[in-house]
């Protein structure tokens, strides 16, 4: 057997076995969407304002209060009967969130509303206020113009837009947006999976150092094979974690339709009882994404590459040192070239075809996060992703090279920790 | 019969020379002492030797060939900083270290169970390594060394830390490999275990060797000039000796004194000296000077050459 084999089976099993992986595989993908629906699940609690105190408008119409009452939900509206003074201090003293006043001339088209209000609230109050006002005061307008019905409805609605998105079949629901949120979390997935595994790489490598384990290992196999059989080891547990993760949302991805469709009841959307599943889905605004294999194995594909890639860093930067800690200062060089790409995902998302984008994507460093996040975004051609994925494994060759020059030397290296310099220094040296 | 041969090795690292112009030789059945001070350069010999790394120039060769990954193959070191990984059951640990060297992994178990009977410690195959005492821990660390039979051996430091028992065991192993003609290295600086130990000898300074040959051979050119007195009661005889200039003392205790014999006196001078001071004398005997006092003399006069030249 190859030694490279051996060191891979070995680095692989003592690890794959332990309880902590077997929890980590089963339990992530409950944490991975906890973690995205968590922001969701705070704005909307947040946004709920029951515990508020209510809003004090000194109207000056006499005729706009009932009509924001009517409108809002989100604020209680209550009239003021005391001097603008008096309700700072009610405001101060948190009786009132605030007061708005109304003047005369608003419905005369001219004037403004003012909103006073003690620090806080944000950018969307102001927002919901003036949606509110707006409302309020369109509609009294209207009322006392005598205008005819059909003018008030025609001005009260608003028609919406439907996305569709032309496929092989036809047509369905576009999507835009939860593709969007599919490669927003593919792009982070990637990107911790990359991190966390090659810090198993980098730890791995310390701790055969700091108990001196490795002297007995390298006067057996060459410091190369290694390297190689740690960072194959440890990255074929990550490709086991990440298949299972990607079944398990697969899975639940398929399963989530059939569910819909026991607890809905078609009668309520005015459709036929035998009503195909997608049908239905789309009569009560449900979009499932369904993930195209081929996403699922380019980012299977792309997460091996950027693994590593980013692995052979760790490992070279593990070898220089004794303790986790002081790898801190040489950790950056390999850290900010994997987080350049999250910082980018907007404009990724707002042109994923775009010549930045594009472009990006092909940088080695980049393209594990970036290629993933442009296919779940958008169709890309077989040649860019083949071509991008072989540009990191070409890369992939330069950096393991080098890595394990660095390597080689750094295993017996003990002692003051040394400089991003010197670490460079050693991959010229010889072994 | 394959013999380990070190040909004008050199080795820098950096501008520091670790090893310069170095040449032994090592041959089966016998058990060869690599001596020297901390950084005499042994640790980067031994290195070179298990192939772990190159020598900028000259050749280390096992059986006539450089050596290489089929040497490694062939050889067991025991490196003096000992290392298991602390995770792993001692029988995993062993077969997994088995395969790199080459066997199977039932062959590496079979080994396995043969080599921790032989240290009574069968009962340890499922513990883990970091739940064994440091003493264990070096057993299972020989046994790794041992596992794939290798007929080269080098050991760094074998005795450190080890209980006299144990120790012991580990020198009836090492001298019963040695009875099978396998080659052995054997670095040290405890004087005692190497003059029990080696048949020969190579010490080194400052990266170079300095003394080279057969122990008794060098032993000898060392002269018969030290002495060794057992006695009862009064010791006053030393101190007067060595004010006189004619002796200069090794070991002292109470009732024991090793001394040199300094400017051709002769041994009968230090005879009398004692007989007429002492109340009894139990031992005297004019004896080659102990490897440690010609460790001290020749590492001494390298260490002024070394100082002289810079």
């Amino acid at each position: 057997m190859h030694p490279i084999w051996i060191i891979l089976k070995s680095e692989f099993w003592r690890r794959v076995r332990s309880k902590a992986f077997v929890l980590a595989t089963l339990l992530a993908p409950i944490g991975i969407v906890a973690l995205f629906a968590l922001p969701g699940l705070l704005t909307f609690f947040a946004a709920d304002s029951g515990d508020e105190p209510p809003v004090a408008v000194v109207d000056a119409t006499e005729q706009l209060l009932p009509h924001l009452q009517e409108q809002s939900s989100s604020f209680t509206f209550v009239p003021a009967n005391t001097s603008q003074e008096a309700l700072a201090d009610s405001v101060r003293a948190e009786v009132y969130s605030g007061y708005l006043v109304l003047p005369e001339t608003l419905l005369q088209g001219e004037g403004m509303a003012s909103f006073y209000r003690s620090s806080g609230g944000g950018l969307g109050t102001q927002n919901r206020i003036q949606n509110v006002v707006e409302r309020a005061v369109r509609d009294v307008r209207l009322a006392n113009e005598d205008v005819p019905d059909a003018v008030e409805s025609i001005l009260a609605a608003s028609p919406s837009l439907e996305m569709r998105r032309i496929t092989e079949q036809g047509d369905q629901a576009d999507a835009t947006l939860i593709y969007s949120a599919i490669g927003y979390m593919l792009a982070f997935v990637i990107y911790f999976a990359v991190f966390i595994y090659g810090q198993y790489v980098m730890q791995g490598v310390i701790a055969e150092k700091s108990s001196r384990v490795v002297e007995i290992v390298v006067s057996s196999v060459r410091p190369f094979e290694l390297l190689m059989g740690k960072v194959l080891g440890i990255g074929a547990m990550g490709l086991v974690q990440m298949v299972t993760w990607g079944a398990l949302v697969s899975g639940a991805l398929a399963a989530a339709g059939p569910i819909f469709m026991l607890f809905m009841d078609p009668a309520a959307y005015d459709l036929a009882p035998d009503a195909s599943q997608q049908a239905a889905l789309e009569a009560a605004g449900i979009t499932i994404p369904s993930l195209p294999l081929s996403l699922l194995v380019w980012t299977l594909l792309f997460f091996v590459a950027g693994y590593l890639l980013y692995a052979s860093l760790f490992a070279a930067v593990g070898s220089a040192v004794e303790r986790v800690q002081d790898a801190q200062s040489l950790m950056y060089p390999v850290f900010i070239p994997l987080l350049i790409p999250l910082l980018v995902i907007g404009v990724v998302i707002e042109a994923p075809n775009g010549t930045l984008s594009t472009a990006l994507s092909f940088i080695p460093f980049f393209a594990p996060i970036l290629m993933v996040l442009r296919s779940a975004l958008t169709e890309v051609a077989i040649w860019q992703l083949a071509l991008s994925w072989l540009l990191v494994m070409a890369t992939f060759v330069g950096t393991i090279w080098m890595a394990s020059r660095i390597y080689r030397v750094g295993i017996f290296m003990y002692g003051k920790p040394p400089s991003l310099r010197e670490l460079l220094r050693w991959a010229r040296y010889r072994p | 019969m394959p013999t380990l041969s070190v040909d004008h090795v050199h080795k820098a690292y950096g501008d520091t020379k670790a090893v310069h112009d170095v040449s032994f030789a090592a041959a089966p059945g016998r058990i060869l002492g690599l001596l020297g001070p901390n950084g005499a350069g042994k640790t980067s010999t031994l290195r070179m030797i298990t192939h772990i790394t190159q020598p900028d120039s000259g050749a280390v060769r096992y059986d006539e060939r450089p050596v290489g990954p089929w040497s490694q193959r062939r050889m067991g070191y025991l490196p003096e900083e000992r290392g298991l990984y602390p995770d792993l059951r001692v029988k995993e640990q062993l077969v997994y270290l088995g395969q790199l060297k080459g066997l199977s992994a039932d062959a590496a178990t079979e080994r396995v169970h043969h080599w921790l009977e032989r240290f009574s410690a069968l009962d340890w195959v499922d513990k883990k390594t970091d739940e064994l005492s440091k003493g264990m821990q070096q057993k299972v660390q020989f046994i790794a060394t041992l596992l794939h039979d290798p007929q080269l051996l080098i050991f760094d430091e074998p005795f450190s830390g080890l209980d006299p028992i144990n120790s012991d065991v580990l020198r009836d192993i090492i001298l019963e490999l040695r009875r099978t003609d396998r080659t052995i290295l054997f670095a040290s600086h405890r004087m005692e275990q190497v003059e029990q130990l080696c048949d020969d000898i190579c010490l080194m300074a400052n990266g170079q060797v300095v003394l080279n040959g057969d122990l008794r051979e060098v032993k000898q050119r060392f002269g018969t000039n030290t002495v060794i007195v057992r006695f009862d009661g009064s010791d006053a005889f030393i101190d007067d000796l060595e004010s006189e200039g004619a002796v200069r003392v090794h070991a002292r205790s109470a009732h024991r004194a090793e001394m040199r014999l300094l400017n051709e006196t002769p041994a009968r001078r230090v005879l009398q000296a004692a007989l007429d001071t002492v109340d009894e004398l139990h031992h005297f005997e004019r004896t080659e000077p102990p490897l440690s006092e010609i460790f001290v003399e020749v590492v001494g006069e390298a260490n002024a050459a070394q100082a002289a030249a810079a």
